[in-house]
């Protein structure tokens, strides 16, 4: 791996809210070679891209999102329900340049109508959240964007949760996928990433339709992470190491060296 | 700007980045930075690997304290100065290891310092208990016993590096992994290699103990609450509602 390579796959792994914490690190570690960090700019991109970046435009309070979905092309992107394009500086993570788009096409509508039915459930469910719908692939199909962040550095965590779904109007089909990434680094490093694709239809096809489709996928889907945290604790997590030996007693460790694998210890142990 | 130390910010890149890929990190970063190779290596933990000793045919593990140049010595053969305790202490943390893990693979290594001597206790656990739930725990404890008059100081470094991930249909891919790690400083009295063991002992399962409460509330406990931060699985407003009620009843009970 080149050097460059190996610093795009520490950007890439910068976890949720870290990445001027990774790159003041890219920096200290490479100041033998100032010009590799200018070269960051399309691993910064597609960091922003992948992890639906959001950001404020210059006098307002909402979040809008940067993804492949929404650009323009050129470092431009676009927000339906604000109605206007920005530039996005992928190093600085700042927008400028706003203007008035106005969003035209066989989707618009579907793109409206769907935007309008999801304010209110992402409201309901998320407290700290942005939202996108964006039509793609000449007009074909719309992308529908979550993307929610909680980020307590002082308290050593941050958090992250993606949704995506490509809806398919001339087939019903509603694809996409749902991931979490959550970092917590008081004293040590711990990560929580899940990866769940997701892969239904919609009869109704409308925008109200896919939202309540969502819904109902995004339920069901926390049900299931909040199941596999209660599997991991009570499978792998116990069957790693107990708390406490079969007799529930600390050791003896001044006769420990009476003690006989298999024979005095252990009490109701299945290898007596 | 003074720019930050390489070392630091290297360790720094390491508490952020997968840990569930600390070797591999590892590995990007010498390539990145030779010059931190040594620091590296001697203070970043990872996974233990098994070997089998040629010798006796048991298992042990392996660490950067008991790596010799590309070798790596087993601990249950060889010679040294403090051969005679550290053969004790295998023994020692076989019978925990067997107590608390049930199987896994323990190792033991001691060596001699200027005023007392110091070691490191290594356990390793895999556990595949079915439907694609898995885990694996790699303890490394680094001590040192420092002689003072009547009693031994005893510095203890502990780290678990703990992984678990289970997959299904409806849940898809779920990861759970990282390490954590805590010291710890106690003065008590050794007046033989046994107490000495089981001074160590004490210590290393009392660390154990703690950090095994601690890995289950960050694991299970903080990170679900975090899920549960970013999405909701009731309504807020409802949620919201019931709060302001919840005040109103309070506050009128005052009245």
């Amino acid at each position: 791996m080149s050097a460059l390579e190996t610093i795009e796959s520490f950007v890439e792994g910068a976890p949720p809210g870290e990445l001027a914490d990774v790159i003041a690190d890219i920096k200290a570690l490479t100041v033998a070679d100032p010009g590799l960090v200018s070269k960051l700019g399309p691993a910064f991109e597609k960091y922003n891209e992948e992890q639906f970046t959001t950001v404020r435009l210059p006098g307002s309070s909402q979040p809008i999102i940067v993804s492949s979905h929404s650009s323009l092309g050129n470092g431009r992107y676009y927000d339906v329900e604000s109605s206007s394009s920005f530039e996005y500086d992928h190093a600085t993570q700042k927008a400028s340049g706003a203007q008035s788009y106005v969003l035209e096409g066989a989707q618009a509508e579907l793109t409206k109508s769907t935007l309008k039915a999801l304010s209110p459930y992402v409201k309901e469910h998320f407290p700290n959240a942005a939202y996108g719908v964006y039509p793609i692939e000449n007009d074909s199909k719309v992308a529908i964007i979550i993307v929610a962040n909680k980020y307590s550095p002082n308290n050593f965590w941050n958090g992250r949760w993606r949704s995506l779904y490509i809806f398919d109007p001339s087939s019903g089909a509603l694809e996409g996928s749902l991931k979490v990434d959550v970092h917590y680094y008081e004293d040590g490093n711990v990560r929580l990433l899940t990866s769940k694709p997701i892969s239904t239809s919609i009869s109704s096809g409308t925008g109200a339709g896919i939202v309540k489709e969502i819904g109902n996928a995004e339920k069901k889907y926390q049900d299931e992470v909040n199941k596999g945290f209660t599997s991991l604790s009570e499978g792998a997590f116990k069957a790693l190491r107990r708390q406490l030996p079969v007799t529930r007693q600390k050791i003896e460790w001044d006769k420990v060296a009476s003690y006989r694998v298999g024979q005095d210890i252990g009490g109701g142990s299945s290898r007596r | 700007m003074a720019s930050a130390d390489p070392f630091d910010s290297a360790l720094d890149l390491l508490r952020r980045l997968n840990p569930k890929h600390t070797t591999k990190h590892l590995q990007s970063l010498i390539s990145l930075a030779p010059d931190l190779t040594e620091d590296l290596l001697s203070s970043v933990d990872q996974p233990l690997s098994v070997r089998r000793c040629k010798q006796t045919g048991r298992d042990y593990l392996l660490c950067d304290y008991n790596r010799d140049g590309d070798s790596y010595r087993s601990p249950w053969s060889n010679d040294e100065k403090v051969r005679r305790m550290e053969v004790k202490a295998n023994e020692a943390f076989d019978v925990y290891r067997e107590l608390y893990y049930e199987g896994g693979v323990s190792s033991v290594y001691f060596w001699n310092l200027d005023d007392g001597f110091a070691g490191v206790v290594l356990l390793k656990k895999e556990a595949k208990p079915g439907n694609a739930n898995e885990g694996s725990w790699d303890s490394i404890h680094v001590f040192e016993a420092i002689d003072r008059a009547r009693m031994t100081q005893y510095n203890l470094t502990s780290t678990v590096i703990l992984s678990l991930s289970t997959a299904s249909q409806g849940l898809g891919e779920m990861d759970l992994s990282g390490n954590m790690t805590r010291q710890i400083e106690q003065e008590l009295p050794a007046e033989s290699d046994e107490q000495q063991i089981a001074n160590i002992g004490k210590l290393v399962e009392d660390m154990e103990l703690k950090m095994r409460n601690l890995l289950q509330e960050v694991y299970f406990g903080k990170a679900k609450d975090v899920v549960g931060d970013l999405r909701s699985v009731g309504s807020l407003s409802e949620a919201g509602r019931d709060r302001e009620a919840q005040r109103e009843l309070i506050g009128s009970m005052r009245r």
